[in-house]
């Protein structure tokens, strides 16, 4: 399938989205909501392009587009870069306190805006909603609507499916998701867990229900030692060592 | 004058009572008990009567609402208490109660049939003609009035593509709001080679004052079902549902009844009228999310996630419910289908305009003397629908603006009131057809304030999935309270314009799309107004509070003390007979002086 991305003519795969074959080509898409490992979502709208299909031009998310016949796409026309500055403007606004925010913030010159709430971070890219699902525990998602939407956990209590694995606060973009670690403890979603340490170096370094998670969803049981990442990878290289020495 | 005709040969009177929710809120159900209760063994009505409760006959204002037939006579604002005048004077002699008869309100006229006032007469019922006339739960009074014929045609004379093509040549457009081609949409879905097929039905109408699909799924369900049965032969369907808000409790009421007599009399269910055709409708109850009346959001609902849309770059004639090809059309959409079925499509496509055929629904409220549910043919203008069949201003205010298409339309002011309405001029206009509500606004109404309201409840009705939509709307709403406040910038029209334009272009769904038009339409047709908050902080209406200051002209107060003596706050004085004066300090700005001066002495400074 030709598809033409700012000029570049190029083959696209049917029904990848026009993010992904832009990717591929090289061609830089601005994102704030997208993963990889969980494939758009269609929330921040930073992506958005323009498509021409025969004489009909719309603007559409990149992330979500799916590339079914030919179209010419353009990424940074001047309208696109108004919406891509407004919309930064917007988050801006939302969650000042974010440093990633600010710096994007001056990167596109944003309009001056008065924030919301001085102290927020999270700029509502679901990225720890869809890492939690992905993990498969489905302990947070975003609740109420409209102004008001938020990320929480079912009635802002303790859940029992939050292993505290902690990946939300992992791929979030602006740290708003608060981890505290002190003591062999870890606090996360107005939970807190046991930690597992090293038996090697003796660094806490995962919730229990995280240990018990894994055996679950891989369906095996865990032999040797309980290492922490860092350790577990020494040992593989040193028993890799031992073994061709050996040979 | 008041001697009626009664026809001796007539074997039977019907007394229909509307028991529409504005005439049931006006205790129409205690009429309709009160009727029963006097014709019971009465033996000195010679006629044998009987009495129906019906659904809403669109003139509340008037309501409730009794009907005699076959007289024909039309009885307004009648209360139990009128029931023994109306048996006694009309049933047994024949003789018209007149001070319950429709008064005309500016030639002081009286009426013997609601068909005879300008309110009827220019109306045309094609999705409502049988609301009003039937009772609802019954399938029989459906069936009298030609009910389920379309559907025997369907399924005996003609084949699913014929069907296709006859909704297509209708030219009917979805009234749902985006005024789709409804026939293109089931080609589409038809086309898709991946069964099963559903078909779906979007009662879930949020806009503030519009109950034009509450009162078709109320008054007359059954022509739901059948259109519905209709496509699901044309496109192969297994499967429909319904999905109704949850607040609409007699529609829920009426349409669970009549999809029970609908598949007790074979019109669901497996072989239907002996054809191959097998179908099922589930009632689906609405969660009350403005939101979930965009057909994305809605088939999320319906499958148990959160109402939230999803880009719509596959449409779900394609990919919809449970990712199976789906048709999902609007109420007042499936109340056409069967009578373009039965009818011919040729019949339909004659009513209305180049590009949107037929009838359209809307419930005209606001500032107008006959608030009430209108039906008109495509085409008709907004002066018509205002001042013919709405009777015009209210307590003879003038006319500020119209705002069509439910909180994500537009405002539309004096001189386009010449406009045919169509989907494709109000789109033109700014603002757009939306399922029908249409608001009409005095001279007492601030535009900005009106701007301000809608995307108040868009802030809080939108689902909050995509940042132009959320966070955009955020910044509009803080904007115009700023404005209204007092606290405008000169600037702030330029951010409100570019905000807008970024949410109209780059929101995911429909919703966030039309967000702006209450506040492009407003700043594209009443700027001045939206300047004199922001330069001179004046509010011209004298709506916002900070802005008003309300005086009295002495050369036209005559002095009558209507104001002194209704001013909550006593800041009026003054001898009768002589001109009055408001204390600026003592008034509260409540601006019930200027709403209820006879002589329009009370000014805005």
């Amino acid at each position: 399938m030709k598809v033409t991305i700012d000029g570049k003519n190029i083959e696209a795969k049917l029904g990848e989205t026009i993010l992904e074959a832009a990717k591929r080509v090289g061609v830089e898409i601005p994102t704030l909501c997208y993963s990889e490992a969980f494939g758009g979502q269609g929330v921040c709208r930073m992506c958005m392009v323009e498509v021409k299909e025969g004489e009909r031009k719309r603007l559409v998310a990149s992330c979500t587009y799916p590339i079914t016949r030919e179209i010419e796409v353009q990424t940074n026309t001047p309208e696109l870069q108004e919406i891509r500055r407004n919309i930064i403007t917007l988050l801006y606004r939302r969650a000042p306190n974010s440093d990633y925010m600010k710096k994007l913030y001056q990167e596109y010159e944003g309009i001056s805006v008065e924030p919301v709430d001085p102290a927020e971070k999270c700029i509502m890219c679901r990225l720890c909603v869809k890492a939690c699902e992905k993990v498969g525990a489905y302990a947070i998602s975003a609740i109420m609507r409209g102004t008001e939407k938020r990320i929480a956990t079912p009635f802002d209590e303790a859940s029992p499916n939050c292993i505290g694995c902690s990946a939300c606060a992992d791929i979030c973009p602006t740290g708003a998701i608060i981890v505290k670690k002190e003591n062999g403890k870890q606090e996360i979603w107005h939970k807190t867990f046991e930690m597992s340490r090293c038996e090697n170096c003796g660094k806490y370094f995962s919730t229990l229900p995280v240990n018990e998670h894994v055996k679950e969803q891989l369906d095996i049981e865990m032999s040797g030692e309980n290492l922490c990442p860092n350790c577990r990878r020494k040992k593989l290289a040193s028993d890799i060592a031992e073994v061709s020495v050996n040979r | 004058m008041n001697q009626l005709e009664v026809k001796p040969n007539h074997e039977t009177r019907m007394i229909l009572v509307c028991c529409g929710t504005g005439c049931l809120a006006n205790g129409s159900a205690a009429v309709y008990e009160a009727l029963c209760d006097a014709l019971q063994g009465n033996d000195k009505i010679q006629v044998e009567t009987f009495a129906k409760a019906t659904g809403c006959n669109g003139l509340c204002e008037k309501g409730p609402l009794v009907k005699i037939l076959p007289d024909d006579i039309t009885y307004c604002k009648v209360k139990a208490e009128d029931v023994p005048e109306i048996v006694e004077k009309t049933l047994q002699q024949g003789e018209l109660v007149q001070r319950l008869l429709y008064r005309d309100p500016a030639t002081k006229k009286y009426y013997k049939s609601h068909h005879e006032t300008d309110f009827y007469k220019k109306q045309k019922k094609v999705a409502l003609r049988n609301i009003g006339e039937i009772d609802p739960t019954s399938v029989q009074d459906y069936l009298d009035r030609g009910g389920y014929q379309a559907l025997e045609k369907a399924l005996k004379e003609m084949s699913p593509a014929e069907v296709i093509e006859e909704v297509l040549k209708s030219g009917l457009r979805g009234r749902g709001g985006g005024g789709f081609p409804t026939g293109l949409k089931w080609k589409a879905c038809a086309a898709v080679d991946n069964p099963p097929r559903y078909v779906i039905c979007n009662g879930d109408e949020g806009d503030p004052g519009a109950f034009m699909d509450r009162s078709i799924l109320e008054g007359d369900p059954h022509t739901v079902l059948e259109g519905m049965i209709i496509c699901a032969y044309a496109i192969g369907a297994s499967n429909g549902f319904i999905y109704v808000r949850d607040e609409y409790d007699l529609a829920v009421k009426n349409l669970t009844k009549a999809i029970e007599n609908a598949r007790e009399c074979g019109y669901l269910g497996k072989n239907i009228l002996g054809s191959d055709l097998s179908f099922d409708i589930e009632l689906v109850r609405g969660g009350g999310a403005f939101v979930c009346g965009e057909e994305t959001a809605l088939i999320n609902s319906i499958q148990g996630n959160v109402g939230e849309p999803w880009d719509k770059y596959v449409f779900p004639t394609e990919r919809g419910l449970w990712g199976q090809p789906t048709v999902i059309n609007n109420v007042e959409t499936w109340a056409n289908i069967p009578v373009i079925i039965k009818d011919g499509a040729a019949n339909f496509a004659s009513i209305g305009t180049e590009g949107s055929k037929g009838t359209k629904v809307f419930s005209l409220v606001g500032k107008v003397v006959n608030t009430g549910l209108v039906e008109v043919p495509m085409g008709t203008t907004l002066r018509e629908i205002i001042y013919d069949i709405g009777g015009g201003i209210q307590n003879g205010r003038q006319f500020k603006a119209v705002q069509t298409g439910g909180p994500s339309g537009g405002c539309i002011p004096e001189n386009l009131l010449d406009l045919p309405v169509d989907f494709d001029t109000l789109t033109e206009a700014g603002s757009m057809m939306g399922s029908g509500g249409m608001i009409v606004m005095d001279d007492r109404t601030c535009m900005v304030e009106v701007a301000r309201y809608y995307v108040n409840f868009l802030a809080e009705e939108s689902c909050g999935k995509c940042v132009p939509c959320r966070e955009g709307i955020s910044l509009l709403l803080e904007t115009l309270t700023r404005i209204c406040e007092g606290k405008g910038k000169p600037e702030d029209l330029d951010l409100l314009e570019s905000m807008s334009s970024t949410i109209q272009q780059a929101a995911l769904c429909a919703l966030g799309r039309t967000a702006p038009n209450p506040v492009l339409s407003t700043l594209k047709y009443f700027r001045d107004e939206y300047l004199e908050h922001i330069n001179n902080h004046r509010c011209p209406a004298g709506i916002c509070k900070e802005l008003t200051e309300f005086y009295i002209d002495a050369e036209l107060c005559t002095g009558c003390g209507r104001c002194r003596r209704n001013c909550p706050a006593d800041a009026i004085s003054g001898e009768k007979k002589k001109a009055h004066t408001i204390d600026p300090a003592k008034c509260i700005k409540c601006g019930d002086c200027i709403n209820n001066c006879k002589f329009q002495a009370v000014k805005v400074k």
